[in-house]
């Protein structure tokens, strides 16, 4: 996989696991005002992130528009990328 | 949600409730496996 | 509902192929105190929780959960990929190899298969939150073991990345306990 992409993925994976940790903090913190600010500032940084990463290298999710032929099974699965 | 230890009572586990006031930022968070450091405790190698 | 994400959670890197360390590995892909247990434990217990906190808490760790199989699962792949069936037979794999060859399979290190008996579900939400930090120790020491055992810094630096996880599920589950504990109470006296 090249830089360009691996890093894009690396970044895509820093703000989703950002705002997996405020959904579970806010799971038992339901009213703490200041985290929720916090994750609903990640989310859009996190969308535009996957947009990007979707538009150049294909579906995360079989839910995406796909181009001719099915996008959806295009090799690299997670577990045969280097992650060098 | 936080309970002082004069109503705590016998026969009952405790866990403090987290507070948050700051996080990391998301590419340290995601190295360290949280983006909170009040809750980053590393491992540190025991030699046997 | 689940929907999947074609990516792993964590960039899941490994130095060099070592067959030795994958079948100590897999433990956390079909061991007692593995993955696959913790997910299936959490998804289960979810049902019998009564606050809404505690519902939310067991669906989104149990998913979290099935991230780390799938880490663990890249790892084990990764450390037989291209392994040769000497190198099987010198890490003592080959009654794992004759049954499945290089597939994943849900065992612990000895190739005991998994097991329903590894979970629990009491039915009693105090009961299976103690079950559920207990667990996420036993997770967390597993992974102080697998550091030990491992030479390979690449390795090691996702294996520290699940462990630091156990350590934030702990902290949630707990906090989950006391909400239960004093919805509980209230309940009782009110």
């Amino acid at each position: 996989m090249d830089r360009e992409r691996l890093a894009l993925l690396k970044e895509l994976m820093a703000l989703e696991f950002t705002a997996l940790e405020f959904n579970l903090y806010l799971d038992t913190h339901p009213t703490d005002q200041r985290a929720l600010m916090e994750f609903n500032a990640i989310l859009p940084q996190l969308k535009a992130v996957k947009q990007k990463y979707q538009e150049r290298y294909g579906p995360l999710t079989a839910e995406e528009p796909s181009s001719y032929p099915w996008q959806w099974i295009n090799e690299p699965w997670p577990w045969e990328i280097c992650y060098e | 949600m936080y309970t002082p230890a004069d109503r705590m009572r016998l026969a009952r586990a405790y866990v403090p409730f987290q507070i948050f006031s700051q996080r990391l930022s998301p590419m340290e968070g995601l190295l360290k496996g949280t983006i909170f450091p009040e809750l980053y405790f590393p491992y540190r190698r025991q030699h046997k | 509902m689940w929907i999947y994400e074609k990516k792993l959670q964590y960039p899941a890197k490994v130095g060099r192929a070592n067959v030795k360390m994958a079948k100590y590995l897999i433990t956390q892909y079909g061991g007692p105190d593995g993955e696959l247990a913790a997910s299936m434990r959490y998804l289960t217990q979810r049902y019998h929780m009564p606050t809404p906190q505690a519902k939310g808490i067991l669906t989104d760790i149990g998913t979290e959960e099935l991230a780390h199989l799938e880490i663990i699962a890249t790892l084990v792949y990764k450390l037989m990929d291209r392994a040769s069936v000497e190198e099987i037979k010198a890490a003592d794999l080959g009654a794992y190899y004759a049954d499945h060859d290089k597939g994943l399979y849900y065992v612990n290190g000895e190739g005991v298969p998994w097991t329903a008996a590894y979970i629990q579900s009491k039915g009693d939400p105090v009961a299976d939150l103690h079950e559920d930090m207990a667990a996420e120790e036993k997770a967390r020491a597993t992974y102080d073991w697998l550091i030990n055992l491992s030479d390979d810094p690449d390795l090691n630096d996702t294996l520290k990345f699940l462990r630091e996880r156990e350590i934030v599920h702990f902290q949630r589950f707990g906090e989950t306990l006391q909400i239960v504990q004093e919805y509980l109470d209230a309940k009782k006296y009110f």
